[in-house]
């Protein structure tokens, strides 16, 4: 069968187009890692060596910062995997009650900007400030804050918390997906339950439960927002905040080519860690097996534990979502954070929110925003639709090598990403790009190029070939089967990848904050981030309410209306 | 070697609480091959997992040789793995990350009697052989056929020698051919290893093939036990003689109680008076449903000797089955079906004699 001529000229197009966005950067970022010049405008081949690698990896910083690295991602993964597992489990295998509202309300932690929920446990576990600190300072009469949340445990905790979500549903299908007639062979088989549990329950689940921890690990190494709230103040760094701190350095000279050694690391890292992941994920499809009628497994009777079972999990929804929005809501309406009083509702005011209205950075910020994330999402669903179509639908040559491309940019922490463009938008300043908004959006595309086009080649492959040549042979054009037919089928991906795209652009601070010039591209994220920064406690604790709402409110309607499937299977969070 | 005496077992589903088992009682002797049959939802399996010690029973006490395993009045419940059984579920339940050798090894490497690794691999090369997947030891198990897993399943039931065998269905994932094909070789199997077997299954044509005895179950409950000819020619209840096999059901009402030997008497139907078997102790004007098999009924000539339960039919509708010829008739309003040899010649529309054999109606109460 010949291919249509016209449809392999767009084949090119994408194909270059993806080529560019992915290798264009990551060039620029090993270049720029040689880059001798201070500034990425000044690069030329003619100054290259090996001197920010040597400034680098003779630090002894260095290898602290190595060291923080690998506590706090071991720690939040090992925290938030046991948290996880512990849930699913009870959802999955116990008759503790009100299961219903554990796959409902464990999703929506997800909807809790990782930066908020930092600023939120600031508010409440600051040595100086913290209201869990003073109250429990006034109540035992401490004369100092017993717990410091600027702290590597700090950090742990916290990402802890914030991994349960995606690995709790990932755990889940896991686990359904058992059949429990394997387990009870093993207790015929003359197993003891423990014995069972070793040799069978754990074996069986091993390769996800691996995938899952070197998915959880990647994820804590790519995350900005919680060791950048918690830990830079205390100078406690990682990978991620270590490069943002060189680059927005305020009392040295940025040297760029310094940052981009150490991203060289980082992204090694990042990228074995995908590999090992890829491969997890394919051993785990070979463990599927045959299964009869399959008996829903014995749900073990929790008896006299299961109510405190419940509270349980009651306590890390309470932790998760209620407590930092709640205390955001609270701070928000008083002029300075104190601990709750009587004295401290009477001067509830309404100040903060006339604030918003009145500080003009508020209003362009918010334009920004909506800008950003209106043209990333649009971007990404087209951009990823396009590139599957080719993967999935054509014989070009290169598709194998474009699903690839597509993937890379999922094994790219963000503020890599972010540097890595940075240096192409200062090197290529005849086109004036470097500080709006579009440089904001390019970055995430790409970075969110490989969740969608996974997406959108998932719903690719449901759609029948017959049903695309039933169009041709029905007389329509490419492009009119494209309309007629494509489109109808795959608009519920198309919606789900838009707000899913949506809904993390406009949290993620990482890599605007790298992109970041002035308040020509200011987005809502890098406005956060900035007024905490500057110590505009009560107005963040205003604007991050108003977020925070309509980020719950976008998410529970996405639920609604049904593209739960899309959205909590998604792999990137 | 199996003995269940009054055993009830609920368990619960989002409906509600289900009484699964309502009472049952049955014995199975040292080397039986004792079957469950029943429709799907009738308790076989649950009795079945209550034996293995996967599901708690209520009520009722289980014995497994002298051994009392479960007993709701003294609070026994021997946990599954303390049981001397083997058992091949219907998934086969083939653990995926171990190969064949180390599936089959499995439950010796948990015997309290630890064994040594060369008695191991001896007993384990055995049981293989035994199911002839000796040479696939060390094969991955999910990359066995169908019917490999399910004679994979089978040396694992057996390797560590248990007193009973459970078999929950095992045959019913393997595709028509097979199926036949390993009936028998399983039913040897068991036969040639003198294991007390008890096999719960949904198709009749298992339970009569292989079986010693074949208890009937329905709704919780024992229907009828017996020897699978006895359940065949003589089933108790309408729910058996529907259950297994086709039959004729002819409502009618005793004419003449059981004269004679044999118990054979008389009926009134709307067909005319049949002779049939009566059940013992009916009288006369009681109601009864006479059951007959569409083989046992004849197609006579016109003007035969034979007066006995000679109706006159219409035929409805021939059917060749290939091995058989299956007529429809109506005498009245009366349906029957008939089975005879695919060479006689019968013809829709024409009108013939039929005789039932006094002894193949067998009359049971009506409800």
């Amino acid at each position: 069968m010949r291919a249509m001529p016209r449809l392999l000229f767009w084949q090119y197009g994408i194909f270059l187009l993806v080529l560019g966005l992915v290798l264009v950067p990551l060039s620029f970022l090993i270049l720029g890692s040689f880059s001798t010049a201070r500034l990425p405008t000044d690069f030329s081949l003619e100054t290259m060596g090996w001197v920010n690698y040597l400034k680098v990896y003779t630090d002894p910083d260095t290898y602290a910062l190595l060291g923080n690295t690998v506590i706090y991602v071991a720690g939040s993964a090992l925290l938030g995997i046991s948290l996880a597992v512990t849930l699913a489990w009870l959802v999955e295998r116990t008759n503790m009650p009100g299961k219903v509202w554990i796959y409902a309300g464990v999703p929506m932690t997800l909807a809790v900007p990782g930066m908020l929920q930092a600023m939120a446990w600031v508010l409440l576990l600051s040595p100086r400030i913290g209201l869990i600190n003073k109250s429990l300072q006034n109540l035992l009469n401490l004369d100092r804050a017993p717990i410091n949340v600027y702290s590597l445990g700090g950090m742990v905790f916290l990402e802890g918390l914030r991994l349960v979500p995606t690995a709790f549903l990932m755990l889940v299908p896991l686990m359904r997906s058992m059949d429990p007639t394997l387990e009870e062979a093993a207790a015929v088989s003359g197993a003891r339950p423990l014995s069972a549990a070793r040799k069978i329950t754990l074996r069986l689940l091993a390769p996800g439960l691996v995938a899952v921890m070197i998915y959880q690990v990647m994820t804590a190494l790519e995350v900005f927002e919680i060791p950048g709230i918690l830990g830079l103040p205390a100078g406690i760094y990682v990978f991620s905040t270590k490069i943002y701190a060189i680059i927005r350095s305020a009392t040295f000279m940025p040297v760029y080519g310094q940052a981009n050694a150490l991203a060289m690391v980082y992204l090694l890292i990042a990228v074995v860690t995908t590999y090992f992941y890829a491969r997890m994920i394919s051993r785990v499809e070979k463990y599927t097996i045959i299964t009869g009628k399959g008996y829903r497994p014995r749900l073990l009777d929790l008896g006299r534990w299961r109510y405190p079972a419940l509270a349980l999990v009651f306590l890390y929804l309470f932790l998760a979502i209620l407590l930092p929005f709640l205390v955001f809501a609270y701070a928000s309406f008083l002029s300075y954070l104190q601990t709750p009083s009587l004295a401290a509702m009477k001067g509830m005011t309404l100040k903060n929110y006339r604030f918003l209205t009145q500080y003009g950075e508020v209003g362009d910020a918010l334009k920004n925003t909506i800008l950003m994330v209106i043209m990333t999402a649009t971007a990404t669903v087209l951009l990823s639709f396009f590139v599957s179509l080719v993967v999935v639908r054509s014989k070009f040559w290169g598709r194998k090598l474009l699903d690839q491309l597509a993937f890379v940019p999922h094994a790219i922490p963000g503020i890599v990403l972010g540097i890595a463009f940075f240096w192409v938008f200062l090197k290529i300043d005849f086109i004036p790009i470097y500080g709006t908004v579009w440089a904001i959006s390019i970055g995430f595309t790409v970075s969110f190029l490989s969740y969608g086009s996974r997406a959108m080649n998932a719903s690719l492959l449901q759609i029948h070939k017959e049903l695309e040549e039933a169009a041709y042979v029905s007389g329509a054009r490419p492009w009119r089967t494209l309309l007629r037919v494509f489109l109808p089928l795959m608009m519920p991906t198309f919606v789900g990848v838009w707000i899913w795209v949506v809904l993390h652009a406009v949290r993620i601070a990482g890599l605007p904050l790298i992109l970041y010039e002035g308040p020509r591209n200011q987005v809502l994220s890098i406005l956060i981030w900035n007024m905490w920064d500057q110590g505009y406690v009560p107005a963040v604790a205003a604007i991050g309410t108003l977020l925070m709402l309509t980020l719950l409110l976008l998410t529970l309607a996405v639920r609604y209306i049904g593209f739960r499937r899309q959205v909590v299977q998604s792999p990137t969070v | 070697m199996i003995s269940i005496r009054n055993l009830h077992v609920h368990y619960q589903t989002d409906q509600g609480r289900v009484h699964a088992v309502r009472g049952i009682d049955l014995a199975v002797q040292q080397g039986q091959f004792y079957t469950l049959l029943g429709p799907s939802g009738c308790g076989k399996t649950t009795t079945l997992r209550s034996v293995a010690g996967l599901e708690t029973p209520d009520e009722g006490e289980i014995f497994i040789g002298d051994d009392l395993v479960f007993s709701s009045s003294r609070r026994i419940a021997v946990p599954p793995y303390n049981r001397d059984i083997g058992m091949v579920f219907q998934s086969y339940a083939i653990w995926p990350h171990l190969n064949v050798f180390e599936n089959v090894a499995f439950p010796l490497r948990e015997m309290k009697a630890r064994s040594s690794q060369p008695e191991i691999h001896k007993k384990v090369t055995a049981a293989l052989t035994l199911v002839q997947l000796d040479g696939l030891a060390d094969r991955p198990a999910p990359f066995l056929s169908g019917g490999q897993q399910q004679r994979l399943a089978l040396a694992r039931a057996l390797v560590k020698e248990p007193r009973v065998l459970l078999l929950d269905e095992p045959l019913s994932n393997l595709d028509a051919k097979l199926r036949e094909e390993t009936r028998f070789e399983l039913r040897e199997l068991v036969k040639r290893l003198k294991i007390t077997t008890l096999y719960v299954t949904h198709d009749q044509l298992e339970a009569l093939t292989m079986s010693d005895i074949v208890t009937v179950m329905d709704q919780g409950r024992i229907v009828q036990s017996g020897t699978p000819m006895e359940i065949y020619q003589a089933p108790q209840e309408r729910f058996v003689a529907n259950f297994i096999g086709l039959t004729n059901f002819i409502e009618g009402r005793v004419d003449i109680a059981a004269t004679g030997e044999n118990g054979l008497g008389e009926a009134n139907t709307a067909s005319g008076k049949i002779r049939c078997v009566l059940p013992d102790g009916i009288h006369s004007g009681e109601s009864v449903i006479i059951v007959i098999r569409p083989e046992d009924i004849n197609i006579i000539a016109e003007h035969s000797s034979e007066k006995e339960n000679v109706l006159r039919a219409k035929v409805e509708a021939v059917i060749f089955m290939g091995d058989a010829l299956e007529c429809q008739l109506s005498v009245g309003n009366q349906r029957l079906r008939t089975k005879l040899h695919p060479s006689s010649v019968v013809r829709q529309g024409e009108t013939v004699s039929l005789q039932l054999p006094p002894l193949s109606c067998r009359a049971l109460r009506g409800a």
